[in-house]
């Protein structure tokens, strides 16, 4: 699996290459600012691309700005968005497209490289990666008014992990649930918030999304 | 038998009751324009003013209730509007303006004055009072003289007889539509509500008359305190200069608010400030120019002194006080003229019959109207020549002159209270650096307390686990080889830790400086701010380009402590933020609970004290109920608009 990787700090660049590397991916560019990013991302066509928000020349937004417009070119291009601190307003304008096959992860994410390296594998396959603490937000942020304060205390937690892209499975293991019972749960949730059950992981998942960002 | 009964009783209250109701009313009219007049009095002479209008406010209330029963009238009794009552402070004073009062009476007296002087309704009712004479007197007269003229014909015979009882039915027959045309202008002239303050250029013109008058009854009082400075600074040789400014100061601080209040002109108080007193030398004396005084009173009151004597708004308010010898009578000119060309020329004239008609009747002996025109003739003002109704359009002719010149005369004063009342341009910039310096200070000490806050929190949080990840890694380094499970452990605790300072740092650079700001500008940074508080934010802003760094920040943080409080009580906020005119303006708006005190939280002061570094303001409008309403304003520039990097 191809990836371009765009980080200014040089450590962390290489840190971030060699444990993509040793997970089995490859490396096609590493690059340290916009320009050179933009260059790669339409020279490589890499299967997914991992940026920093904060970039050179400008030091501002950089990073986001050209994945969002990197999507508006080609839609549903596979870009995982790192950051040292996480925001609803970036999370809210890279799921706007609808499109899926985005991440929002903080940087502190790639201290634990398993879990990174599935959320990389998850973009790239077309779903989604945001990070918990994007979610706690978004659901905290919520009013008395919204169909969100219907859900039980353990409805919010699988939405929580099923927002962050998690399988059933993988929300059955964390919560020591059965199979059937988060499915359960799931079917809930999407009566309660009026959403048309589905089984596929990516379309909840922007559907769960795309209703809060919504609210 | 019952329903004829009652037919005659109808009838009996038609006819026969209609005339002597409308003596009754005529008496109540007449004891109406007398109490009107008092009022008048009472106002000049302020005191008894409250007492008078309660009177007032009784008398209409009796007459409202005659009108509506006796003559058809529909206008319904109006309810005064409740009287404010003032309530202690904390510390057991009450409040009235500017002015703290040990008593509540003198508190409660003062804002009756001024809420009488506010209220409509008792405008309209002493107006009523007024002009009920003119528009209902030779109606209500009518019946009750032609009784009285059938009653005196009676004595000359059989003609006499029939005389008398054509006046008398006539009366019956007129008494009847008297009432009704009583009615009708009570209707029209007491009907509520007292309508939206009127603003066409006649009534504006009034207004600028009596508040002219107003400034100049003002200015004539700050005239009598020029004279008392001159004649104790004379007779003392100017030691009591400083106790006569401390007395007259206050009456031309009066006169600034009141101007400013009537005119619009800004007038702020020019005065310097005062002097800390002065400090002891390094021997114990107190020093005052080149003498050393042991005791420190001498050297405070020298030092008083030459405040008072040195600033020049001193002596630029003696020389505007005097100057009220010509600009007193200037301005009192329209009201004069307004006073004596309509109510003296026109008025008195139309008011003649209610008072002159009885007087000519029991008497025999009939005043003109044209009395007072009269008057001028024989004091020679006017030649004997011109006949008595003349009076009518001549005073009119002095009301419109009145009326005219009120804002020309207007417009001099305000040009000759800016010349003198204001502060000079040295003491705006004494002023001002006395400002600076303080908020200099303020914000020296906000920035140094910030850093040590910073230096503690990097020192005792990611510092101290940076330690703690160095010495980890350390010690899986020696246990590498002989112990791998316990190093594996230790390399996992490693990883929690450094994963806790960057959260913490995370949070420290946000309390810095929040990183979407710094990504995005102000406009993103509150849309942020917006998403991550607990309820429905609505954020409407129009910023054009980016505002300097420094102030960029202060506004956030300011927009942040307001949200903060906003959610602790409200359910919606609406948020908006402009800029125009060099101006930033950020208004937030809850519909919480109102009733917020600026004094009492922490957060409004810190909010003032950083915007208060850039000359910006705040200012919060909480009435109990809500909306609470906060309203930040800063001046400052923007930069060129904002370059999409896209």
């Amino acid at each position: 699996m191809r990836v371009v990787l765009a980080e200014d700090l040089h450590l962390l660049r290489d840190g971030l290459a060699l444990l993509l590397e040793t997970h089995g991916f490859t490396i096609a560019a590493a690059v340290a600012d916009g320009p050179s990013l933009r260059d790669a991302l339409t020279r490589h066509r890499p299967d997914v691309a991992v940026v920093d928000v904060r970039l050179p020349p400008t030091f501002t937004d950089e990073g986001l700005q050209i994945a969002l417009e990197a999507r508006r070119a080609t839609p549903g291009l596979p870009i995982l968005v790192l950051s040292a601190h996480v925001e609803q307003l970036y999370a809210r304008e890279l799921l706007a497209d609808g499109a899926g096959a985005v991440g929002y992860l903080l940087k502190d994410r790639v201290l634990n490289g398993d879990q990174f390296t599935d959320a990389v594998r998850r973009v790239a396959a077309g779903g989604t990666a945001m990070d918990p603490q994007v979610i706690a937000k978004l659901l905290a942020a919520g009013g008395p008014a919204t169909p969100l304060s219907r859900l039980t205390a353990r409805e919010r937690e699988v939405l929580e992990l099923m927002a962050q892209g998690r399988s059933n499975t993988a929300i059955a293991q964390r919560l020591f649930l059965s199979d059937s019972a988060v499915s359960k749960h799931i079917a809930a949730i999407f009566t309660k918030l009026g959403l048309p059950p589905s089984d596929d992981d990516n379309r909840r998942v922007m559907a769960v999304l795309t209703y809060l960002n919504a609210g | 038998m019952l329903a004829g009964a009652a037919a005659k009783t109808r009838v009996m209250n038609r006819y026969a009751l209609a005339a002597l109701r409308c003596a009754c009313l005529l008496l109540v009219t007449a004891a109406g324009v007398t109490y009107a007049l008092l009022m008048l009095i009472s106002l000049t002479l302020v005191v008894p003013f409250p007492a008078a209008v309660a009177g007032q406010q009784r008398l209409v209330a009796f007459g409202r209730r005659l009108a509506r029963r006796w003559a058809g009238a529909t206008v319904p009794d109006v309810p005064p509007t409740p009287l404010p009552v003032p309530r202690p402070r904390a510390d057991g004073w009450y409040r009235h303006g500017v002015t703290l009062y040990r008593s509540p009476r003198t508190a409660r007296w003062m804002s009756t004055f001024d809420h009488y002087g506010n209220d409509p309704g008792v405008a309209r009712d002493l107006r009523w009072l007024l002009l009920a004479p003119v528009t209902a007197a030779i109606p209500l007269l009518l019946p009750p003289a032609l009784i009285a003229a059938g009653l005196l014909a009676l004595r000359a015979g059989p003609w006499g007889w029939l005389a008398a009882g054509v006046a008398v039915t006539a009366a019956f027959l007129v008494a009847p539509t008297s009432l009704r045309w009583y009615g009708r202008s009570a209707d029209v002239l007491l009907r509520t509500p007292a309508g939206p303050a009127r603003t066409g250029r006649t009534s504006r013109a009034r207004t600028a008359c009596w508040r002219l008058g107003g400034l100049a009854g003002l200015h004539l009082a700050a005239l009598g305190g020029a004279v008392l400075t001159l004649a104790a600074t004379i007779l003392s040789w100017g030691g009591l200069l400083l106790w006569a400014t401390t007395l007259t100061r206050p009456m031309t601080e009066i006169y600034r608010r009141q101007a400013h209040r009537w005119t619009g002109v800004d007038l702020p108080s020019p005065y310097r400030p005062l002097p800390p007193p002065p400090a002891p030398d390094e021997d114990g004396n107190y020093r005052h120019g080149r003498t050393l005084y042991v005791e420190p009173d001498f050297a405070i009151s020298l030092q008083r002194h030459r405040w008072v004597s040195h600033d020049p708004a001193t002596w630029r308010d003696q020389l505007w006080a005097w100057s009220a010898l010509l600009g007193a009578p200037l301005s009192l000119l329209p009201a004069v003229l307004i006073g004596a060309g309509f109510f003296g020329l026109v008025w008195q004239p139309l008011s003649w019959a209610p008072w002159a008609v009885p007087i000519g009747l029991a008497t025999g002996y009939w005043i003109t109207p044209f009395y007072l025109w009269h008057a001028l003739q024989l004091g020679g003002v006017v030649p004997s020549a011109v006949p008595g109704w003349a009076s009518i359009p001549a005073g009119l002719a002095l009301t419109l002159l009145g009326l005219a010149l009120a804002a020309p005369l207007t417009r001099a004063r305000t040009w000759w209270d800016t010349l003198l009342l204001r502060p000079t341009v040295g003491t705006v910039l004494a002023g001002r650096v006395t400002e600076l310096n303080s908020s200099r200070a303020v914000t020296a000490d906000a920035a140094a307390a910030e850093l040590r806050r910073i230096e503690r929190d990097l020192h005792d949080g990611a510092q101290a686990r940076l330690v703690a990840v160095g010495l980890g890694l350390g010690a899986v380094a020696r246990l590498m080889e002989t112990d791998p499970a316990r190093a594996r452990r230790l390399l996992a605790q490693a990883q929690e830790t450094s994963a806790a300072a960057l959260a913490e740092l995370r949070d420290l650079v946000r309390g810095i400086h929040p990183p979407v700001l710094a990504e995005r500008g102000l406009t993103d940074a509150v849309r942020a701010i917006a998403l991550d508080t607990p309820l429905p934010v609505t954020v409407d802003t129009d910023l054009p380009g980016r505002l300097e760094p420094a102030v960029e920040s202060a506004v956030y943080f300011s927009v942040c402590e307001t949200l903060a409080n906003a959610a602790r009580v409200a359910s919606t906020v609406t948020l908006t933020l402009r800029h125009q005119d060099g101006l930033l303006r950020m208004v937030v708006t809850d519909d919480g609970p109102g009733g917020a005190d600026p004094s009492t939280g922490t957060g409004l002061r810190g909010i003032m004290r950083r915007l208060g570094a850039f000359d910006g303001t705040v200012t919060l409008h909480s009435p109990p109920g809500g909306p609470t309403v906060v309203i930040m304003e800063v001046p400052c520039a923007l930069s060129s608009p904002k370059t999409s990097t896209s």
